[in-house]
């Protein structure tokens, strides 16, 4: 193969490889517009206890004693599969899983409930805070 | 895509990368008339700048896989219409298109897990429907449906989507257990593993055993995160008891393959028989040396001889003639494809769980047919992924980069009620004074009493 055929295989193939390399630059860059998505289909909420904010990054939040809990709290008043929050329509929804001391919204006992901001989450002896996300420093 | 420069920057390089290509060809080649490099290159560019226009009015989160779909689909043409000359093939035009359409209808079906996990049973229905036109109507212990001389669909690889689809719509469903004799059944484990026995039989049945690692690949992907999904009970015991499954399933589908299998797949040595079992992947060696880094120039291969060229060993026809660096660069990019969840991850379990079965589907179909094709494993006679010519592979492969990009864009709704489905009532306040654990009640606004501090760990599955 002459040179000046070389030189066009291996533009063709620089062309590919740049296309590959800008698609996976726009894709990561896509990220934070993503981040920015998630917040507004979950409203930017987060749980929160006394000083610590736990930020709801996933469509289901499993919230338990278990290991492989989102949110895992050691407690023995907590079951292992405690309660379940759901999010759909940028409403959060949470959801007794069977638990043996039951779920509380604003010192209600509940099976199921639709959350509003600031309403009080009672999960065994704990109590955690349905709020919007904060930054912290 | 939130920033249209980054949506119009993107097109320009798909387009960028195209012409480079067609460039490649008029430049280098082997054509006895320049209007079929007109044709092509119309066809290309054009098929690139339609889709970019349409692609925005399914307003979609982000379109990176679509670029990527499309990057690899006009590739796969450019490939495909050079083979031995370049010469516009209109059938592979066509199943592009039919891939393209298959995967806008793959985003509208699994974008919206609620619904679709609603719909898990008709996934059932489909596979078992599936199964029946194969016994039904392929030849005798074949995989193909005849449609007419030139034209034939193969009904399996359509299972492979509805298997993706089966293990991620059952992930969530394992609290649900069902008392049969002594034992504690959840049907949506059982499922799945019925399902993907009866498959892998079908494909016993048809002949088809290079698919098998394909779905097994699929169900090994879900049963995994099955098993560490957060409501499952996660242990190392079902991780190591799977392996070890595996393995010895492994060890007797060896021992147990047919004659046929041993003979011309599994333990065949290629050069001593060159003329007769071994030729396929003898020329594909020699085609892969003879082509070099950048290839003999596009159609001045002699791998366009050799059965199944477009196909089986499409990954040594590339080589050949566009070299192995633009091979590797077409298998890098079906690779970055796939890869895209990890960037941009999936924020549902459903979504996650599709992905990796995709991801599992792809990557073992793309090294079955690459090192298939270098003689590292056994020779399958899978195809590569959006590059291989065939309709149904094509059209299958569409919907499940569909599928990727339904994950990559989804939307959370809330399930519709039923008519006869009432609402959750509250526990009346008299009935929770019984409970001893019951917390007091706290007004919203009150300030909480100091606790003891709770040791929570957040473990972001995502990743």
């Amino acid at each position: 193969m002459d040179a000046e055929k070389l030189i066009m295989c291996a533009i063709s193939a620089a062309a590919l490889d740049l296309c590959a390399l800008v698609l996976m630059i726009t894709s990561y860059r896509e990220k934070s517009s993503g981040k920015k998505r998630w917040k507004k289909i979950s409203a930017d909420m987060e749980l929160a206890d006394r000083d610590r904010g736990y930020p709801l990054e996933c469509d289901e939040i499993l919230i338990g004693r278990h290991e492989n809990a989102d949110i895992r709290i050691h407690d023995m008043s907590v079951s292992r599969y405690h309660a379940i929050l759901n999010v759909a329509d940028g409403k959060w929804t949470i959801t007794d899983i069977g638990s043996k001391s039951g779920v509380y919204v604003n010192g209600i006992h509940v099976e199921q409930k639709r959350l509003r901001e600031n309403d009080v989450i009672g999960i065994g002896d704990r109590r955690l805070i349905f709020r919007k996300r904060r930054d912290r420093r | 895509m939130s920033n249209p420069f980054s949506y119009v920057f993107s097109c320009i390089f798909v387009l960028l990368a195209h012409g480079a290509m067609l460039f490649n060809v008029f430049s280098n080649g082997n054509y006895d008339d320049v209007n079929s490099v007109v044709v092509l290159a119309s066809v290309v560019i054009g098929l690139d700048l339609v889709y970019f226009t349409i692609m925005p009015f399914f307003r979609q989160q982000t379109y990176a896989v679509d670029f990527m779909l499309i990057l690899i689909l006009n590739m796969g043409l450019i490939f495909q219409s050079c083979f031995g000359g370049v010469d516009f093939q209109l059938k592979h035009f066509i199943t592009v298109i039919a891939a393209l359409i298959s995967c806008r209808i793959g985003y509208l079906v699994c974008r919206d897990h609620r619904w679709i996990e609603d719909k898990k049973k008709y996934i059932w229905i489909c596979i078992g429907i599936l199964m029946g036109i194969i016994l039904l109507f392929t030849g005798s212990r074949s995989m193909w449906i005849s449609l007419g001389e030139s034209t034939s669909i193969q009904p399996s690889e359509f299972m492979k989507p509805l298997l993706v689809l089966a293990c991620a719509t059952s992930i969530t469903e394992q609290q649900k257990k069902h008392k049969f004799l002594c034992f504690n059944i959840v049907y949506e484990n059982i499922i799945p593993f019925g399902i993907i026995g009866a498959i892998c039989l079908f494909q016993w049945w048809c002949r088809d055993l290079g698919s098998i690692p394909t779905f097994g690949a699929i169900y090994v992907s879900g049963f995994l995160l099955r098993i560490c999904y957060p409501k499952g009970k996660f242990s190392k015991k079902p991780i190591i008891i799977a392996v070890a499954s595996l393995a010895v399933l492994a060890v007797i589908a060896v021992m147990l393959a047919p004659p046929y299998v041993k003979e011309e797949r599994l333990f065949v040595d290629i050069w001593a028989n060159k003329y007769t079992t071994g030729h396929q992947q003898c020329q594909a060696l020699i085609a892969i040396a003879d082509g070099g880094w950048f290839g003999k120039g596009p159609g001045h291969g002699f791998l366009h001889t050799v059965f199944a060229y477009q196909s089986d060993i499409v990954f040594s026809s590339i080589s050949e003639e566009w070299g192995l660096l633009c091979a590797v660069m077409s298998v890098f990019v079906l690779l970055m494809m796939v890869a895209i969840p990890l960037v941009n991850p999936p924020r549902s379990y459903y979504h996650g769980s599709m992905c990796a079965g995709i991801a599992a589907a792809f990557s073992v179909q793309m090294a079955l047919n690459v090192f298939g094709s270098c003689n590292m494993i056994p020779f399958t006679g899978v195809t590569l992924p959006f590059i291989s010519m065939g309709g149904s592979s094509m059209v299958v492969s569409g919907l499940m980069a569909g599928m990727l990009v339904a994950a990559q864009s989804p939307v959370f709704k809330a399930p519709k009620r039923k008519k006869n489905e009432k609402k959750p009532q509250p526990v009346q306040p008299v009935q929770m004074q019984n409970i001893p654990q019951a917390p007091p009640p706290v007004q919203p606004q009150q300030e909480i009493p100091p606790q003891p501090p709770i040791n929570y760990t957040l473990t972001d599955r995502r990743k």
